[in-house]
């Protein structure tokens, strides 16, 4: 049931991919040529039109042209870059690397620090800690990723020099082999991972708090304390690992929307991931690069979701006799 | 009401909220009288902060301050609008979905392939191709934002429509449509009315975001637009120019998107007294 609505969305977003470019306004040729409302549109003659046309299968009928689309997506094939002049997918999968990189570290730890932090604030429940952490956790995920991030280079690589402005390692970094790659590699990656964690934390943070909370107020807690358990022993041993269950569903759910946060701290800093490829591709209107990328995001998100949805019936028993 | 006042009046960080959003909405609808200049009129380039410009002017010779203010105009009117549109599409699909069974499923069908469909992604694209203005970016985010409402009103009136005084209300001879109007939508506002304030923030994140990689309405003044332009001056970082150009325009996102989250927090403990329960328990 799952699995055949997640088809149905799929085959949906396919769709509107393939018909996006064919409803913009204008020449279909102005998909390749870029801007048709630019200053200095590429103006091409009648007779380079039609070939051009011929060439990319545009003088078909609709329905041969999405069959083709089809067939070229089941093989991998996302069309040619204008800005690259290179197959899009083989851009795509070169900056892919970095974003993992980048995602993967920043949600380590987020939900690392999510889950003390939220631990930490259902235990000490109404105190200063507890307001503080609160507030605190709450104003950071106000912060649109992209404004956190351009204040953290300001602040950490302009005014204190602590940390480099921007990409993911220095242009001689390459030549540098093994420890020393992996030193200057995680250097750079710092200040973006940090304004990921912190636009993050309030998902994680929050649900933990509550689930503990809930957790706490259980029978099963009282008798573990009756029994003269220490408190540490209590929480980390027979509050946590119940109140953690719902959070596992919603890292995996998590993961996958996180992509567009990382996209934007991309940008800002430069890092040489997916979300600058689409910066660049949104400035240069290199169409068929903007639609392989956002298909490929697009996919990631809603395989995550289905793998959250899955994960989450498996999980909990309760669910799963359901 | 009454109720909605009292929970609000004992939460010292809602009113913060409420107090918040207020000003925000006051120098909104007051931007033209306000702003001191034309948001669009250029002047000297890079001036720095006068009596005459008190945040300086951007690249092109705008003044910052005024654009700020007119900034606050479209990204208010286009989170309120697109939510609020969002919501009584919710409200209504919700309720008609929770209280027939034939037609809800149809519903839910819909609202679920639209659920699995990431819209952040799905939006900027559309955006990057069809170069949307103000009606078209609102179009788009209601076309994502009624689904949510609509699960969440209908899984409310699912259990409400078994509750004793629904009950009551049909055997002393309430036709459906007086129950759905007179109890079954009354109890369905409060959720709505939490999930309003979710997707406000949403749209205001989503609009900034847009306009930040210069994919929104290309004409208008919005606080992510300022800081597109900001963000693509050569020196931004290095002179000290972000103090007056990149500071403002994020801070006035980040304290609209805070205030809204203040409020939403104190109203879903009203809207949900299940939650207040655990919530008490602190």
């Amino acid at each position: 049931m799952r699995v055949a609505q997640y088809l149905i969305t799929m085959s949906i977003v396919l769709s509107l991919n393939f018909f996006l470019p064919r409803m913009m306004p204008g020449d279909p040729l102005s998909y390749l040529t870029g801007d048709p409302t630019a200053d200095m549109p590429v103006a091409i003659s009648e007779e380079v039109r039609e070939r051009l046309l011929v060439y990319y299968g545009l003088n078909e009928p609709l329905i041969k042209q999405y069959t083709d689309y089809l067939i070229n997506l089941a093989h991998g094939n996302l069309g040619w870059s204008i800005y690259y002049n290179a197959p899009v997918s083989s851009v795509l999968l070169g900056r892919l690397k970095w974003t993992l990189l980048l995602m993967g570290t920043a949600t380590v730890v987020y939900v690392a620090l999510g889950i003390l932090l939220g631990a930490l604030s259902a235990w000490k429940r109404g105190t200063k800690t507890d307001i503080g952490l609160l507030l605190s956790v709450f104003s950071f995920g106000s912060w649109p990723p992209f404004f956190l991030a351009m204040l953290l280079i300001i602040l950490f690589s302009v005014k204190l020099g602590a940390f480099p402005i921007g990409g993911a390692q220095s242009p001689t970094g390459s030549h540098a082999g093994g420890l020393k790659l992996a030193i200057e590699v995680t250097y750079h990656l710092f200040l973006p991972s940090l304004a990921l964690v912190l636009t993050h934390l309030s998902g994680v943070y929050f649900l933990t708090r509550n689930s503990m909370l809930g957790v706490l107020g259980e029978d099963y807690i009282r008798t573990a304390r009756t029994k003269g358990l220490r408190e540490r022993d209590v929480l980390l041993k027979h509050a946590l690992p119940n109140a953690l269950l719902p959070i596992v569903t919603m890292i995996a759910m998590r993961f996958g929307f996180m992509i567009m946060g990382t996209m934007f701290v991309e940008v800002v800093f430069a890092y040489p991931g997916m979300g600058s490829l689409i910066y660049q591709a949104c400035t240069t209107r290199d169409y068929p690069m903007l639609q392989g990328a956002f298909l490929l995001i697009m996919l990631f998100v809603m395989f995550f979701n289905l793998a959250a949805d899955l994960l989450y019936a498996r999980l909990d028993p309760r669910v799963r006799r359901a | 009401m009454s109720r909605l006042l009292e929970a609000i009046r004992g939460q010292k960080l809602a009113l913060v909220g409420l107090a918040m959003l207020a000003l925000f909405g006051f120098l909104a609808a007051l931007a033209p009288s306000l702003s001191p200049h034309d948001p669009e009129e250029m002047y000297t380039p890079m001036l720095p902060p006068t009596q005459l410009h008190p945040l300086g002017t951007n690249d092109i010779g705008q003044d910052i301050f005024s654009e700020l203010l007119y900034g606050a105009r479209f990204s208010l009117l286009i989170g309120f609008l697109s939510a609020a549109t969002s919501m009584a599409i919710g409200l209504c699909l919700g309720l008609i979905s929770g209280y027939c069974d034939g037609l809800g499923f149809a519903i839910m069908r819909v609202v679920d392939v639209f659920l699995a469909i990431p819209r952040f992604p799905l939006i900027i694209l559309m955006a990057a191709f069809l170069r949307p203005g103000f009606r078209t970016l609102v179009f788009f985010f209601v076309l994502f934002g009624w689904p949510r409402a609509t699960r969440l009103v209908r899984s409310w009136i699912l259990t409400e429509r078994n509750r004793e005084y629904v009950d009551a209300a049909r055997m002393i001879g309430a036709s459906d449509l007086r129950i759905l109007s007179h109890h079954l939508l009354p109890s369905a506002i409060p959720i709505t009315l939490v999930r309003f304030i979710m997707e406000f923030q949403h749209v205001i994140l989503a609009e900034s975001g847009l306009s930040f990689l210069g994919m929104g309405d290309p004409t208008a003044k919005s606080w992510g637009t300022i800081l597109h332009y900001a963000f693509e001056y050569p020196t931004i970082f290095i002179s000290d120019v972000w103090v007056r150009w990149v500071v403002p325009p994020g801070a006035c996102i980040t304290l609209v998107v805070l205030a809204l989250t203040l409020v939403g927090f104190s109203l879903e403990e009203w809207a949900n007294p299940r939650l207040n329960r655990a919530w008490r328990r602190t």
